[in-house]
C-alpha cells in the first residue's frame, strides 16, 4: 500500500480540474446541439459570446463592467445577510426601494452642486433599502416570522409601489409616459474613464467590497456577524452576546446595501425611474453571492462573470442572431456549469480539509 | 455456528489517519460483545463500518455468513443489522409511534400511510422486550432514557440479528443503566448479537459476554468478561503504564471537609426560571464559594440547562435574586454548535470569548496576532492534540475540541466556571486532565473561581466535588456529606426524594414557598 | 479566496473555445432592430420584425435583431449596432427614445428611429403611429353594434400610445351612440393572457358586448374571454389591435384596427436609403399603413350601412375635417437629447 502512496495523491490534485473541464465540456456540448438544432452556427454564437463580453476594451469595460455593477452591489448586500444566516430573498426590493427614494431626493431637491446631491442621494437610497429590509427584520427578531416569505413578499410590495409612483406621484411633469423626469446632472454618476460607460457605481460596488471583506474578518463587529451565521446558539453560548442585533445590523447594512444598487443604476447608467428597472439583480444576486461562497472579494469577481454572460448574451443576439430566448437557456446551462464545477470543487476542498487540518483555514 | 458479524483485515482511512487499520471483529449471535477503547480509537467507526455506513478501503465484512456489498446501508439493514447512535435520529415533534412507524418500512402502505396493525405490533414487541416505552408522546417531550428506549425499539422493530450501541450509556443514571443491560440481555437471549460501545469499564464489564479493546484504529485484544480486570483493560485502552488511578470509579477522591474559602462568588436566591425545552427552575437557592466545587447531580433534561445558562447569565430569572459576577466561564454540554463552531478555527473559537475585550482590540480592529498568542498558549497548555491557531475546530476529535472549549472558558474565568458534563465522551487521558484542570483551578487560593460541576456522571460528581446537590424536576436537593455514594444519589436522581422518601428534604419541600438552600 | 482563483481561468477558456475571427463590422449597409419583448408576440413586436426581414428582402441589406432586458441594454445595444457599421437602427418602443438620443449625439452619421419615439432630432426619428384614427373607426363600429350601450376596452401598460388609441376608440364610439357607457382596464402587462382574460370577463359581466384590447401578446386571454361569454349565451363582439387579427379568433372578432409596422419601416428604410428620411414621422390613414378592417369571416357583424359611415368618416379624417383625439407626445425638436445634459466625467 505504502509504495503507491504517490498515486493517489497526483490524482487527488488532478480531480478537481478534470471535474470541472468534464461539466464544462458537458455543458458546452449541450448547448452547442442546441444551437446546432436552432440552425445556429455554435462557433459563431460562442464567438459572439466571448467577444462580447471580452472582445475588445470597449466591450469590457462599457458592457460587461457596466452589466457586473448592479449585480455586484446586490451580491454583496446578499453575501453579507447570508455570513449571518439572515437568508435575504429581498435584494430586488430594497433595490427598487432605493432607486425610487434616490430619483425622489434628486427630482425633488433643488440643488444644483453634485457634491451636495450625489451624496444626498445615495443616502437617501441606502435608508430607502434599509427601511425596506427593516420590515423583514422587525417581522424575524419580535415574531420569529422567517424571513425567506417577507423578505419575497416585499419585493412585491416594493415592484407595485414603483409602478404605482411612476404611474402617479414621480410621473414625469409632462404626464406623458410611465416614467420619473430625467434627474439632473448633478445627480448623475460620473463616468471612471472618457469614452466609456463606466460610472463611478462600479468603483462604488469595489470600495463595498473590500470594507465589508474588512469587517468581516477584521472587527469584532464582522466577526459576530460571522459567528451568528455559523452558529447562532454558539453565538449566545460561548459568544456571549445577544444575536438580535447582530441579525438586525445585517439586514439593515444588506438592505442599505441593495438600496444603492438600484440608485447607483438610475444614476449612473438611465438617468430616469421606470417600471422594469432591473431584470431580476436581486435575486441572480443569489447566485452571484453563493458562487463567491459569500466572501465578498471574490464577489466581485463572480459579478464580473455574470456581467459578461448578460455582455455576451447581447452579442450572441446581434452577431450570431440567436434568439433572446435560446440566449437565456444558455446563459442557465453556463450558470449551471459553473455551480456544478463550484460544487465539484468545494466537496473536494472539504475531503482536503478532512485528511489535513490546515487546509481548513480560512478566515471570512 | 456461524458468525453474526465477522471482520477481516478492515482498514478505513480518512485523509491521512488510518481510523480501523486490518482490524479483525467477530460478533457470535446472542452474545453482548463490549467495545471499548479511547476516543478515536476507531470503535464508533467500527461500528458504522457493520452498519454499511462507512465502505472500509480494505477488508471483507461478513454478515450472517454472507459477503457483504462494501458500504450499503440498505443491505445491511435487510440483512438484519440496527444501530443505536449515540445522538440519536428521532423527529422530535413525532410521537413515539411516530418515530418507529417511520424508520421502519415495512410499517407503511403502498400509499404512504401505516399499516393498521402496527400499532399492535409495536405493543407487543415492547410488551416481548419488557421495554417501557411512550408511544403517544412527542419525543420532544420525552426524558433522555424514554427517547433511548423508542430509539432501541425502533432498531428492534424488523428481524434484527445484529444491534449495535454507540455509547448508549453516557446519557443515563446508575439505575437507568440497569435497566438498558436488562432488556439487552433479553434482546440477546434471543439470539441476537449484540455490540456495545463504550468507555466505562466497569459498566462493560458488567453486561458484556466478551470484550474487544482497541487502539489508534488497531485491534488489540479480545477477551471474556469474566477473565480480565478493569485495570488490565484500561491499560490495553491506552497502551503502557497505569492511569488506572485516574479512571472513573476508581476510588472516588472526596475533597476535604474543612471550611471553604469564605468568599461567596455567586448565590440564587430562591430563583425561578421558564425554559422552552426541559425542565426549568423551580426555586432553586444555591451559593458557591471561591475554590470550591459544587456538584450538581441528576438525570438530563431536569432543569440542569436553565441553571447554567441562569449561572451564566444567558437567562434572567422570572422569580428571585441572583447575585453573580461580570463574567462566568461555562463549558457547555454540547460541544458541537454551543462549546464551539466547527468551521471557525481554533483561534476563532476563542475569539467567541474575548473578541469584545478591550486586550484584543487595536482601534476599531480585532486584534488577531493577540488572539492566536492565546489560542497558541492554549492549545499547549490544554495539550490539544493537532491543534494550531489556525487548525477548523471541526476536525479535532472530540476530547480534543473539548479541552479547547475547557481551556478557552478558564481563559474567560471570572469568579465563577460552570461545567456542564465537561468530560462527557472524551477519553480516559483527556478525561483525567481536564477533570485535573478543574481540581486545580479550584486550588488557586485568593484568585480560585468558584466551581459549578453539572454532570450526569455520577463517578465525575462524587469524584470531584466537595458539596453535592441532585436535580429532580427543576428543584436542587441538597446532599448530606454522609450521603455522598452512588445508591443515595441515584435514588434521588430518579425522583425518590420528592415523595418523601428521602430524609431532611421531603418536609422542607411540602410546606409552600419553602426554601431550599443547597449549601 | 485562493482556493476561489483555482477555477477563474475556466471561464475565459470557456468563453475562447468557441471563438472565430474577431472581425464584427458588417459589409455594406446594414439595419438594425431593438425591441424590448419577444417577436413571438403575434403583435407589437411581431410586426416589427416583419418589417425587418422584409427590408432585408427587398432593399438587401443586411438585418440584425436584439431583444433588450433592461434600460442598460437600450444604449448598449445602440453603441454596439453604430460601431458595428449598421446605419439604421430601429427601437421599437418610446422606452429606447432617451437611448436614442444619447447614441444620436455620440454617432452623428447613424440614424435612429424611434416608434411612438418623442424627441426628433437630426438623426432621431420617431414614428408616431396614427393608429387611433384606425381607432376611431373601430370604436364606430362598436358603438353601433353595441345592444347593451356598454363598450369595453382592456390595456396592456398605460402607456400614451395605447392610452391614445383608447381616447379615439371612446370618441368613434359616441360618435355612434352618446348614450354609451365605455370601460377601461389597464393589465399592467403585455403578455399576462389570464390578467387580460380576468379584465375581459370583468367587463363582460358589466354589461359589456363589444370590447376592443390593446394588450399584445396577451390579447389571446382577451378572445378567449369574449368566446367563453359567447358559450355562457351572452352575444358580444372583440376588436383586433395592432394586426390583422381577425384570422386569430374570426369566431368573435367583428374587425381589427390595424397598423401594418412592416409596410412603416420598409417605407422608413427606403426613404432612409434615398436620404430623405426626416422626423417625426407620421403615418395615419392617410398613408394607407393603418386602416380599419372588418372581419371577412364574419360579414354581417358591422351592418353595411355602418360599413358606410365608417368610410365617410375615413374620408373626412384624411381631409383633416375630423379631429381624432389622442395624446400628443412629441416634444418641440431643439434643445439637448436629454434634458438634463450628460453626466461629468472624473
Amino acid at each position: 500500500m505504502s509504495d503507491q502512496s504517490g498515486t493517489p495523491r497526483v490524482r487527488a490534485d488532478l480531480r478537481p480540474a478534470l471535474g470541472a473541464a468534464a461539466a464544462l465540456l458537458a455543458t458546452m456540448a449541450i448547448a452547442a446541439a442546441l444551437l446546432a438544432l436552432g440552425g445556429h452556427s455554435p462557433a459563431v454564437a460562442f464567438g459572439a459570446l466571448a467577444r462580447g463580453a471580452f472582445g475588445s476594451w470597449h466591450n469590457f469595460i462599457s458592457v460587461t463592467l457596466v452589466q457586473a455593477t448592479p449585480l455586484l452591489l446586490t451580491g454583496l448586500a446578499v453575501a453579507l445577510a447570508f455570513k449571518a444566516r439572515v437568508w435575504n430573498i429581498g435584494a430586488e426590493g430594497q433595490l427598487h426601494a432605493g432607486a425610487l427614494a434616490g430619483v425622489a431626493v434628486a427630482v425633488s431637491v433643488p440643488a444644483s452642486s453634485a457634491f451636495l446631491l450625489l451624496p444626498a442621494t445615495l443616502l437617501a437610497a441606502a435608508a430607502a433599502g434599509a427601511l425596506w429590509a427593516s420590515v423583514p427584520a422587525a417581522m424575524k427578531t419580535r415574531m420569529g416570522v422567517g424571513e425567506v416569505i417577507t423578505t419575497l413578499l416585499m419585493n412585491f410590495v416594493a415592484l407595485f409601489l414603483a409602478q404605482f409612483l411612476v404611474h402617479g406621484p414621480l410621473r414625469e411633469s409632462r404626464g406623458v409616459f410611465n416614467q420619473t423626469d430625467a434627474i439632473p446632472a448633478a445627480a448623475q454618476l460620473p463616468t471612471l474613464i472618457p469614452g466609456f460607460r463606466l460610472h463611478l457605481g462600479f468603483l462604488i460596488g469595489i470600495l463595498i467590497a473590500v470594507a465589508l471583506w474588512l469587517y468581516l474578518a477584521r472587527t469584532p463587529g464582522g466577526f459576530r456577524i460571522r459567528a451568528v451565521g455559523a452558529s447562532p446558539r454558539a453565538a449566545e453560548v460561548s459568544g456571549r452576546f445577544r444575536t438580535t442585533p447582530v441579525i438586525w445590523r445585517a439586514f439593515l447594512v444588506s438592505g442599505a446595501i441593495a438600496g444603492l444598487a438600484g440608485w447607483i443604476q438610475v444614476s449612473g447608467i438611465t438617468h430616469r425611474m421606470y417600471e422594469g428597472l432591473s431584470p431580476g439583480w436581486g435575486y441572480t444576486a443569489i447566485a452571484v453571492a453563493l458562487l463567491a461562497r459569500l466572501h465578498p472579494l471574490a464577489a466581485v469577481l463572480t459579478a464580473i462573470v455574470f456581467g459578461a454572460l448578460s455582455a455576451g448574451g447581447g452579442a450572441m443576439q446581434r452577431e450570431a442572431g440567436v434568439p433572446d430566448v435560446w440566449v437565456r437557456g444558455i446563459e442557465a446551462l453556463v450558470i449551471l456549469a459553473v455551480l456544478t464545477v463550484d460544487r465539484v470543487l468545494q466537496t473536494i476542498d472539504r475531503r482536503a480539509a478532512r485528511g489535513s487540518p490546515r487546509a481548513a483555514h480560512s478566515r471570512a | 455456528m456461524t458468525a453474526a458479524v465477522s471482520l477481516r483485515g478492515v482498514t478505513k482511512r480518512f485523509g491521512a489517519l488510518r481510523a480501523l487499520d486490518a482490524v479483525d471483529f467477530e460478533l457470535a449471535p446472542g452474545e453482548i460483545h463490549g467495545l471499548l477503547g479511547e476516543n478515536g480509537a476507531g470503535k464508533t467507526t467500527l461500528a458504522r463500518v457493520v452498519a454499511g455506513l462507512l465502505a472500509p478501503d480494505a477488508g471483507r465484512v461478513q454478515i450472517g455468513g454472507r459477503e457483504v456489498r462494501l458500504g450499503s446501508a440498505a443491505e445491511a439493514r435487510a440483512l438484519g443489522v440496527a444501530m443505536v447512535h449515540q445522538h440519536f435520529s428521532l423527529v422530535p415533534r413525532f410521537t413515539g409511534f411516530e418515530n418507529v412507524a417511520l424508520f421502519n418500512a415495512e410499517a407503511w402502505t403502498p400509499r404512504g400511510g401505516v399499516r393498521d396493525d402496527y400499532r399492535g405490533r409495536i405493543e407487543a414487541r415492547a410488551a416481548e422486550l419488557r421495554l417501557p416505552v411512550q408511544l403517544d408522546v412527542p419525543v420532544e417531550r420525552m426524558g433522555v432514557a424514554d427517547r433511548q428506549r423508542i430509539e432501541i425499539l425502533k432498531a428492534l422493530m424488523g428481524e434484527t440479528r445484529v444491534l449495535l450501541l454507540d455509547e448508549p450509556t453516557a446519557v443515563l443514571a446508575p439505575q437507568e443503566v440497569e435497566g438498558l443491560f436488562a432488556v439487552l440481555r433479553r434482546v440477546a437471549a434471543a439470539g441476537t448479537g449484540i455490540v456495545l460501545v463504550a468507555h466505562k469499564l466497569d459498566e462493560v464489564l458488567a453486561a458484556a459476554g466478551r470484550v474487544t479493546v482497541l487502539r489508534r484504529g488497531r485491534w488489540v485484544l479480545t477477551r471474556e468478561a469474566g477473565g480480565v480486570t478493569a485495570r488490565e483493560l484500561a491499560d490495553a485502552m491506552v497502551g503502557v503504564g497505569g492511569v488506572a488511578a485516574g479512571l472513573p470509579g476508581g476510588g472516588s477522591v472526596l475533597a476535604g471537609q474543612e471550611a471553604p474559602a469564605p468568599a461567596i462568588v455567586a448565590e440564587l436566591k430562591d430563583v425561578s426560571a421558564a425554559s422552552v425545552s426541559g425542565a426549568g427552575l423551580r426555586g432553586v437557592s444555591l451559593a458557591v464559594r471561591r475554590g470550591e466545587i459544587l456538584g450538581i447531580a441528576g438525570v438530563g433534561g431536569n432543569g440542569q440547562r436553565t441553571l447554567a445558562s441562569v449561572l451564566a447569565g444567558l437567562q434572567a430569572p422570572d422569580a428571585g435574586e441572583a447575585v453573580l459576577p461580570a463574567e462566568a466561564g461555562w463549558i457547555p454540554q454540547e460541544r458541537d454548535g454551543e462549546g464551539l463552531v466547527n468551521d471557525f478555527t481554533i483561534a476563532e473559537n476563542v475569539a467567541l470569548a474575548v473578541h469584545a475585550k478591550g486586550a484584543y482590540r487595536r482601534g476599531p480592529w480585532l486584534d488577531w496576532a493577540e488572539v492566536e498568542e492565546a489560542a497558541a498558549a492554549l492549545v499547549g497548555e490544554m495539550d490539544v492534540r493537532s491543534g494550531a491557531p489556525g487548525v477548523a475546530a471541526g476536525t479535532l476529535s472530540g476530547g480534543n475540541q473539548q479541552k479547547m472549549v475547557a481551556g478557552r472558558e478558564f481563559l474567560r474565568s471570572g469568579k465563577l466556571l460552570v461545567a456542564e458534563s465537561p468530560t462527557r465522551g472524551l477519553d480516559v487521558k483527556a478525561t483525567v486532565a481536564v477533570r485535573e484542570r478543574i481540581t486545580a483551578l479550584a486550588k488557586h487560593g485568593d484568585r480560585a473561581p468558584g466551581i459549578v460541576l453539572i454532570s450526569t456522571d455520577l463517578d465525575e460528581i462524587l469524584e470531584l466535588s466537595d458539596r453535592i446537590a441532585v436535580m429532580v424536576r427543576g428543584r436542587l436537593i441538597p446532599v448530606p456529606p454522609e450521603d455522598h455514594n452512588p445508591a443515595a444519589i441515584g435514588e434521588l436522581m430518579l425522583g425518590a426524594g420528592s415523595r418523601g422518601g428521602v430524609r431532611h428534604q421531603a418536609d422542607a419541600r411540602d410546606r409552600p414557598g419553602a426554601r431550599e438552600t443547597a449549601g | 479566496m485562493i482556493r476561489y482563483l483555482r477555477c477563474l481561468p475556466i471561464v475565459p477558456l470557456m468563453f475562447s473555445a468557441g471563438c472565430g475571427g474577431d472581425s464584427t463590422a458588417v459589409d455594406g449597409p446594414a439595419v438594425a432592430l431593438l425591441t424590448s419583448g419577444p417577436v413571438s408576440d403575434a403583435g407589437w413586436h411581431a410586426g416589427a420584425y416583419e418589417g425587418l426581414q422584409m427590408i432585408g428582402d427587398s432593399l438587401g441589406v443586411h438585418i440584425s435583431h436584439q431583444q433588450t432586458r433592461t434600460p442598460a441594454d437600450f444604449d448598449e445595444a445602440f453603441i454596439s449596432y453604430a460601431e458595428s457599421g449598421y446605419g439604421l437602427i430601429f427601437g421599437h418602443g418610446f422606452e429606447y427614445q432617451d437611448a436614442a438620443s444619447r447614441a444620436g449625439e455620440a454617432y452623428p452619421d447613424v440614424t435612429f428611429v424611434v416608434s411612438s419615439g418623442s424627441r426628433p432630432s437630426a438623426n432621431v426619428v420617431p414614428i408616431i403611429f396614427g393608429l387611433h384614427e384606425a381607432s376611431y373607426l373601430a370604436g364606430m363600429a362598436a358603438g353601433a353594434i353595441t345592444a347593451s350601450g356598454i363598450v369595453g376596452m382592456v390595456g396592456g401598460v398605460e402607456i400614451p400610445s395605447a392610452k391614445g388609441t383608447f381616447i379615439a376608440f371612446e370618441a368613434g364610439v359616441k360618435a355612434m351612440r352618446e348614450d354609451a357607457t365605455v370601460l377601461e382596464t389597464f393589465i399592467g402587462s403585455w403578455d399576462d393572457v389570464s390578467a387580460a382574460k380576468e379584465a375581459a370577463a370583468a367587463q363582460l359581466r358589466q354589461g359589456a358586448d363589444a370590447l376592443i384590447h390593446n394588450v399584445d401578446a396577451a390579447s389571446f386571454g382577451f378572445f378567449q374571454a369574449v368566446r367563453e361569454a359567447r358559450e355562457g349565451g351572452r352575444m358580444a363582439w372583440a376588436f383586433g389591435m395592432n394586426r390583422d387579427q381577425n384570422d386569430v379568433a374570426p369566431d368573435v372578432i367583428a374587425g381589427s384596427a390595424v397598423i401594418n409596422i412592416p409596410q412603416i419601416f420598409v417605407q422608413t428604410a427606403r426613404a432612409w436609403q434615398d436620404g430623405t428620411l426626416e422626423g417625426p414621422l407620421y403615418t395615419g390613414l392617410a398613408t394607407g399603413a393603418v386602416d380599419f378592417v372588418p372581419n371577412p369571416a364574419q360579414p354581417g357583424a358591422v351592418p353595411p350601412m355602418v360599413l358606410v359611415r365608417i368610410e365617410e368618416a375615413r374620408r373626412l379624417i384624411i381631409e383633416e375635417k375630423i379631429d381624432v383625439p389622442s395624446i400628443d407626445f412629441v416634444e418641440p425638436a431643439a434643445g439637448d437629447p436629454v434634458a438634463a445634459g450628460d453626466p461629468p466625467t472624473c
